[in-house]
C-alpha cells in the first residue's frame, strides 16, 4: 500500500475561518485563501510512484460536466480492471493513503456528510473564477478511498457542473463492485456526492446573493467603495452540512 | 433411505401442514427429524475461564444438523462459502416456512374474516390458528392477547399511541435504558413531547450491563412505564425482566418488553415474567418479515382505544362515529399479513420441534466459544459483561479492534472471505455514545451456525486485520 503523500502542505488550500478582507479588495477578487491551488496531482510528480494508477497518470483535461463524467467513466473502468476483491480494496486503500490532512476543527457536525455509516466531512471553497474544491475525510479507510476518487472528480469544476451529475452518472462507477444503486446508508459514495452537491448549491447560492448585493451597494455608495462588503465579507466559504 | 442426517433421531413437526420433505444434498427427499438435543445442553455454570464443553463427536451439533433446513446458507458470495454471522439483524428461513408461503398464495390466499367461501374460511382459520400457535408460544393467557402487527416497531408504537396517550399526563414518567433500540425509545419522545411526560434514562453499571440497581432507584409513584428489552442486541445481556416487572407494579407502572433479540432464541413465558406488554418480530425467528406482534394483557388492551382506524377494527360504522370491535381486532386494522403469519405460525411449529431450551443452550455453548475466540484477537474491546457464573451473554458479540473502522472491517470480512456481519450503531445511538464510540462490528449466530462459522470468522477477522497492517 503506498503510504506517501502527493500533495504537499504548500498545496493546502481549504480553510475553517473566513478571512479578514481589507477593503483593498473587491469580493469578486477575493481569493478566498491565499494559499489557494488546484490540487491536480500533475502526472509528472506521480508517474514515477505509481505506474500502475491510471488515473493518477492522466494527463489533466479542462474541467466540464462532460470531463466529470470522463473522470467517472476513468475510475469506473480502472476499477472495472481490477477483478480480484483484493485488487479493488487496495486501489482504494492506495487512494485513500492521497488525500491531504484535514484539520481536526472541520471535523465538526455541520460538516458531516449525512447518510453514511462511517463518518465523513466535506469542507469546500469557491476560488475568483467560481469553481470548487472540496477536501474530505473520513475515520474509514476505504470511505477515505471514496472521498479522494470524487474530490478528483469534481475539484475544479463550477457549481452546476456538479450540481448536473446525476446518480446515473455515479451508479456505473462500482468500485467494491457492490452492484448497490439504491440509495442506502452503506453508499458513501452517493451520500458524499449528494454533500457535495449541497456544497455546490449552498456555495453557489451565497455567491448569487453576494454578487446581488455588491452591486446594490455600488449603485447605492459608489463615490465611496466598499458598501457592505468594505468591512470584510468574503465570498464562497464553503463550511457546510445537512 | 438412510443418511448421515438420520442418525439423529426424529422428531415430529406439531402442525400437519409443516410436515415436511428436507432435500439433502444428493437430492434424495428423505423424512428428517431430530430430537430435543438436551445431551448438548452445557453447563451453565461454567466460567469463561474454563474450557467450554463441546458436544460429543459422535453426534452433529444443531447447528450441523438443521443448516440443510435453511437453502440461503449455502451459496457462495464474492467467491467465498458464505458464513452468515447477522442473525440479530434478521434471521433466515427454513424450507417450511417458504413451502408455507407459497402453499397459501398457490392454494388458499383469501382475505380473511370476512368471506364465506371455501377458500376465505381456511385463510380465516389459518391465520387465526397462527395467533394462538404464537400465544402458545410465549404462554400468553389468552390468544386474544396477541395483536399481529407489521413487526416490534409497529407493536410499540400501538402501545404509545393508544395506551400512552390516554393515560399519560404531564410530569408522569417514562423509565428506559441507554441500551434500548431506537424503535423502543423514538416512539415514548414523540409521546413525550405530546403529553409532556418525562423520559429517564438507566446507565450502565461498571459490567456494561444497565444498572438495575440505579432502575430501581429511579421507579417512583411518577412513573407509569417502564421499556426495556429483554436481550441487548450489543451488549448480549439479558436482563432480569421477572424482578423489573415486580418492583414497577410495586409503584403502580406497566412494563413493555423489547423481546425482539429473547422470543427466537429462548423460551420466553410471558405469564412467568408477568409483564403487560411484549413485542417481537417474526422475521428475527425465522419467520417472514412484515409480520410481528404485541402481547397484552386482555384487561389493558381491553381498555385501549383504537391505533389505526379503518375496516376490521370496526363494530359499526356511521356518519358521525363508529364502534369498535374488541381486542385484538381492534388493534387490525385493514387487511392484514395474513401469507405471512401463517408464515410466522409456521417458523413457530419448527421452533418447537426442536425445543427453545435446546437451542438456548446450544446458542449458550456456542456464543461463549464465539466470546473467547474474539478475546484471542489482538487489540480487541468486546462490549457487554464478561460471561460468568452469574452474567449469561446470548450468542453474540459487538467489537471494535483499535484503529480500524468496524465498517472497514466489514466490508473486507465480506468482500475478501464472505463473511456477513454488521457493522455501524446497530440502532442503539444513544448507547455507542455512552460507550463512547461512533460504531461497532457486530457478529450475530443463530441456532444453524456451527463451531466451524466461527472458526471461519475469527480466521477472516485475522486476516482482515493483518491486511490493515
Amino acid at each position: 500500500m503506498l503510504s506517501s503523500t502527493f500533495i504537499t502542505a504548500s498545496h493546502t488550500f481549504l480553510f475553517t475561518q473566513p478571512l479578514n478582507n481589507n477593503n483593498n479588495h473587491s469580493p469578486l477578487t477575493t481569493i478566498t485563501h491565499k494559499k489557494l491551488k488546484p490540487p491536480i496531482i500533475s502526472s509528472s510528480s506521480i508517474k514515477s510512484q505509481s505506474q500502475n494508477h491510471p488515473i493518477l497518470t492522466a494527463p489533466s483535461l479542462p474541467l466540464t460536466t462532460s470531463t466529470i463524467t470522463v473522470k467517472l467513466n476513468r475510475l469506473a473502468s480502472e476499477f472495472n480492471t481490477l477483478t480480484e476483491p483484493i485488487e479493488r480494496v487496495k486501489r482504494l486503500l492506495d487512494y485513500a493513503s492521497l488525500l491531504p490532512p484535514f484539520d481536526d476543527s472541520d471535523r465538526v457536525p455541520q460538516n458531516r456528510i449525512s447518510g453514511c455509516s462511517t463518518q465523513v466531512w466535506v469542507v469546500s471553497a469557491m476560488d475568483n473564477d467560481g469553481k470548487l474544491w472540496f477536501r474530505a475525510d473520513s475515520d474509514s479507510e476505504i470511505s477515505k478511498g471514496f472521498c479522494w476518487c470524487l474530490v478528483w472528480a469534481l475539484n475544479g469544476a463550477y457549481p452546476m457542473e456538479i450540481l448536473h451529475v446525476t446518480e446515473k452518472d455515479l451508479g456505473h462507477v462500482d468500485i467494491l463492485g457492490l452492484g448497490l444503486k439504491a440509495k442506502s446508508r452503506i453508499n458513501t459514495w452517493h451520500s458524499l456526492l449528494l454533500g457535495m452537491q449541497k456544497a455546490a448549491k449552498d456555495l453557489l447560492i451565497r455567491r448569487e446573493l453576494e454578487e446581488k448585493a455588491f452591486c446594490s451597494s455600488m449603485v447605492a455608495d459608489d463615490d465611496h467603495g466598499g458598501g457592505v462588503f468594505a468591512n470584510g465579507k468574503l465570498s464562497g466559504i464553503g463550511i457546510h452540512g445537512w | 433411505m438412510e443418511v448421515l442426517l438420520l442418525k439423529v433421531p426424529s422428531f415430529k413437526f406439531s402442525s400437519p401442514i409443516s410436515c415436511c420433505s428436507i432435500s439433502t444434498r444428493s437430492s434424495s427427499y428423505v423424512k428428517f427429524g431430530f430430537r430435543r438435543f438436551s445431551s448438548l445442553s452445557v453447563s451453565a455454570s461454567s466460567t469463561v475461564n474454563e474450557a467450554v464443553t463441546e458436544p460429543s463427536l459422535a453426534s452433529p451439533s444443531l447447528g450441523h444438523t438443521t443448516r440443510p433446513h435453511f437453502p440461503i446458507l449455502h451459496q457462495e458470495v464474492n467467491g467465498k462459502k458464505l458464513v452468515y454471522l447477522d442473525n440479530a439483524a434478521t434471521s433466515q428461513k427454513p424450507t417450511i416456512v417458504l413451502e408455507t408461503l407459497q402453499s397459501y398464495y398457490k392454494a388458499y390466499n383469501s382475505n380473511v374474516h370476512r368471506g364465506i367461501h371455501f377458500l376465505s374460511a381456511k385463510a380465516t382459520d389459518e391465520y387465526e390458528s397462527a395467533r394462538r400457535k404464537v400465544a402458545t408460544f410465549i404462554n400468553a393467557f389468552d390468544s386474544r392477547e396477541i395483536v399481529f402487527t407489521r413487526n416490534a416497531t409497529e407493536a410499540i408504537n400501538l402501545v404509545a399511541y393508544s395506551w400512552g396517550l390516554s393515560n399519560l399526563k404531564r410530569g408522569d414518567e417514562i423509565i428506559l435504558t441507554v441500551a434500548e433500540h431506537h424503535s423502543a425509545i423514538v416512539p415514548w419522545q414523540l409521546l413525550a413531547q405530546k403529553v409532556g411526560a418525562v423520559l429517564k434514562f438507566v446507565n450502565l453499571n461498571q459490567d456494561e450491563v444497565p444498572d438495575i440497581d440505579k432502575l430501581q432507584e429511579l421507579l417512583s409513584r411518577k412513573t407509569k412505564l417502564v421499556v426495556v428489552h429483554h436481550v441487548s442486541n450489543v451488549l448480549a445481556s439479558i436482563l432480569p425482566i421477572r424482578d423489573i416487572a415486580s418492583w414497577a407494579h410495586d409503584v403502580g407502572a406497566k412494563v413493555l418488553v423489547d423481546a425482539c433479540q429473547s422470543v427466537p432464541h429462548m423460551p420466553v413465558d410471558v405469564q412467568s415474567l408477568n409483564v403487560d406488554f411484549l413485542v417481537a418480530s417474526s422475521h428475527k425467528m425465522c419467520g417472514p418479515t412484515g409480520i410481528g406482534f404485541l402481547y397484552g394483557k386482555i384487561d389493558l388492551l381491553s381498555s385501549m382505544p383504537p391505533f389505526l382506524g379503518g375496516g376490521e377494527m370496526i363494530s359499526d360504522v356511521f356518519y358521525d362515529h363508529s364502534t369498535y370491535a374488541e381486542p385484538p381486532s381492534r388493534f387490525e386494522a385493514g387487511t392484514p399479513a395474513i401469507g405471512e403469519a401463517i408464515g410466522l405460525g409456521a417458523a413457530i411449529d419448527y421452533l418447537s420441534g426442536i425445543g427453545m431450551q435446546t437451542i438456548h443452550d446450544y446458542e449458550v455453548y456456542l456464543g461463549r466459544y464465539l466470546y473467547e475466540r474474539l478475546l484471542s484477537v489482538p487489540n480487541i474491546r468486546i462490549y457487554g459483561p464478561a460471561p460468568s457464573e452469574k452474567t449469561e451473554r446470548v450468542a453474540l458479540c459487538s467489537f471494535n479492534v483499535e484503529n480500524i473502522q468496524a465498517t472497514d472491517l466489514a466490508t473486507l470480512l465480506d468482500q475478501l472471505h464472505g463473511v456477513a456481519i454488521r457493522s455501524g450503531h446497530h440502532c442503539a445511538q444513544p448507547l455507542h455514545r455512552f460507550l463512547g464510540v461512533n460504531a461497532s462490528a457486530r457478529a450475530s449466530l443463530y441456532f444453524y451456525n456451527t463451531k466451524e462459522d466461527v472458526d471461519n470468522f475469527i480466521q477472516a477477522l485475522n486476516d482482515t486485520i493483518n491486511f490493515f497492517k
